[in-house]
């Protein structure tokens, strides 16, 4: 069972002309990752602004003046003084006019009154309250019994990019190369071009290695472009070893792109190959820990996503990336044997699904 | 004419695809340095057959014997380097140009370059085709078609498998090939061509006649015309058609 490598090279020589005459797929392979990396950043973690709250104020000022005059500070916030009383302002809840009513009660203890629809705009009020309070009260001496100290990773004040863009980088990759393979041979094996190679005693694991080599090459592009935009468009620090960031995504890219190529292999079209690609990314956008920890999934999915190579990728990522750990780390040396031994499986699975003979 | 010299064998071979079954207890010989024209409507079985020959399809039941072993087992020349294969789609990659599908044939099959560019240089001449620069996806139907057969004589195998060469190609250039046929036939190249340009397969030593999967006569043109009492290659075949029909029906 000897490979041949001429084969394999005027496979990957083919595919390379092809992809190199094709502008079309030249944009796609740049600028969707691009785009579609920009728009999770811009649209996931921001901090909601712009929130009416009615405010009914009956506190002792010595408490009330300094808490409202934070408050107005705060830039999620706008306040609202011209409710009469706190059942008018709840009124204004009900229609709609405010988010929340912030009551200062006689006593001094402040009750809020919420629009509780959504969840992060309701978050973010409880947050700027309890922040007002808290400045307040250590501007007056006191202090709450807990006290943070300077991480030992990550930043004191983390943005939620910060954990969002390792994982997002790694869903971009992710897709974006099995999109890519899986429509590699779909027409080849219909229209009589791979009839041909195969009557020149061509063996399939040559077909899929000259695919695989050639897609490659757009595949080193496509995570460099993916890592630029992450630290300079999104301004994440990079602790670890860019290098070393890079080969993840390269391992991570080849494993998606074996995967892509057993899609490939099955789907009698291009139509069906895109069907076919829809249950494999949507257990990678949401079981492996890129939205929301795999920590706070059931415990019985928790295994599916260590199946997944993008559960290990983006722990690596985030942990080159926030921790800036290198290869004796775990978190770090097993996303490449992981990625590498599913790319193994997968490739062998498309050998076998590709057939020379049938 | 002995075992050995046949270049193709096929004995009872049955192939279909799931309950379908196209090739039903299929004989044929095709002697070792001969052209032989498979003739019969699309949907009879060719294609079918060529791709069982070409070891691309296995057999359900029966023997097939090509250049010497089963095509597809394990040392046997077929598929490789000893046959030269012009599907009946083209089936060429439309976004290469002229040379660079050259260049792919060529090197699938271990061709140093140079030796694929000379016989790119002779091919064009011979075939009469665009300058070598052109994409393949921009040429008429006709050039194609010529660009997938000067893939298939490229590599100068031992075996041709030539599935409808001469679909949308003039008639001068149609004799042309024919007479080149001859002249690598002559040096011992065994050469099928399947063609529904009936008359045009007088010019083989031996013609097969296809219908339902089984061949319905098998020997030289003449002798075909004269066992059915026809003029023409044509007629032999209407008349075989009939026959076979009656026989089917009684």
């Amino acid at each position: 069972m000897s490979l041949n490598f001429t084969r394999v090279g005027a496979i990957a020589g083919r595919k390379f002309a092809s992809l190199r005459r094709d502008k079309r797929m030249v944009g796609f392979i740049v600028i969707m990752p691009a785009i579609q990396i920009l728009l999770f950043g811009i649209a996931l973690g921001g901090t909601p602004t712009g929130l009416d709250v009615a405010v009914i104020d009956e506190g002792p000022a010595q408490l009330s003046t300094p808490v409202l005059a934070e408050l107005n500070q705060s830039e999620p916030l706008v306040l609202h003084y011209d409710e009469a009383s706190v059942e008018s302002a709840r009124e204004g809840v009900e229609q709609g006019s405010y988010w929340a009513v912030i009551h200062i009660r006689q006593d001094g203890t402040i009750e809020l009154h919420l629009d509780n629809s959504n969840q992060q705009i309701s978050q973010t009020i409880i947050i700027e309250v309890r922040d007002a309070l808290t400045t307040v009260a250590e501007e007056s001496g006191a202090q709450l019994p807990v006290e943070i100290a300077e991480p030992i990773y990550g930043d004191a004040a983390p943005a939620f990019i910060d954990f969002l863009a390792p994982g997002i980088m790694t869903m971009v990759c992710f897709m974006f190369s099995l999109i890519l393979t899986s429509m590699a041979f779909v027409g080849e094996r219909y229209d009589g071009t791979l009839d041909r190679v195969f009557a020149a005693g061509t063996r399939p694991v040559e077909v899929l290695l000259g695919h695989l080599l050639a897609f490659s090459t757009i595949l080193v592009g496509q995570v460099t472009v993916v890592i630029l935009i992450a630290v300079f468009g999104f301004d994440i620090p990079v602790n670890g070893s860019p290098l070393l960031l890079f080969a993840v995504g390269i391992f991570l890219g080849l494993a998606a792109m074996c995967m892509g190529l057993f899609v490939s292999s099955k789907a009698k079209s291009e139509f069906q190959a895109m069907q076919l690609n829809m249950p494999v990314m949507f257990p990678v956008m949401l079981l492996s820990g890129i939205l929301w920890p795999v920590e706070a999934l059931p415990t019985f999915i928790q295994p599916l996503s260590w199946a997944l190579p993008s559960t290990w990728t983006a722990e690596a990522f985030r942990s080159i990336m926030v921790r800036g750990w290198g290869m004796s780390h775990s978190e770090v040396w097993i996303a490449f044997v992981f990625n590498l031994a599913f790319a193994t499986f997968a490739l062998l699975l498309a050998a076998r699904s590709l057939k020379a003979r049938e | 004419m002995g075992e050995t010299e046949a270049a193709i064998s096929v004995r009872e071979l049955v192939r279909g695809y799931g309950t379908l079954r196209v090739l039903d207890g299929l004989e044929m010989t095709v002697a070792a340095g001969s052209i032989y024209g498979l003739l019969g409507p699309s949907g009879c079985g060719k294609t079918t057959l060529l791709k069982v020959v070409l070891g691309r399809l296995i057999p359900e039941a029966g023997e097939v014997s090509v250049l010497g072993d089963s095509p597809g087992e394990k040392g046997s020349p077929v598929p490789g380097s000893a046959v030269g294969y012009s599907p009946q789609e083209i089936a060429l990659y439309e976004d290469l140009t002229i040379a660079e599908s050259m260049l792919f044939h060529g090197r699938l099959h271990g061709m140093p370059v140079e030796r694929i560019r000379e016989r790119q240089a002779w091919l064009i001449e011979f075939l009469d085709l665009p300058e070598s620069t052109r994409q393949v996806g921009k040429l008429s139907g006709g050039q194609k078609r010529r660009v997938s057969l000067a893939v298939a004589l490229l590599h100068e195998p031992q075996l041709l498998l030539l599935d409808e060469p001469t679909v949308g190609v003039d008639p001068e250039l149609r004799a042309r090939l024919w007479e080149h046929l001859r002249t690598i036939a002559e040096g011992g190249v065994s050469v099928v061509v399947t063609t529904h340009y009936i008359d045009e397969a007088s010019k083989a030593d031996r013609v097969g006649m296809m219908r339902n999967g089984v061949l319905l006569a098998e020997d030289s043109p003449g002798a075909v015309m004269a066992a059915q009492q026809s003029d023409s290659l044509e007629e032999a075949f209407l008349s075989l058609c009939s026959r076979d029909t009656q026989e089917v029906t009684t």
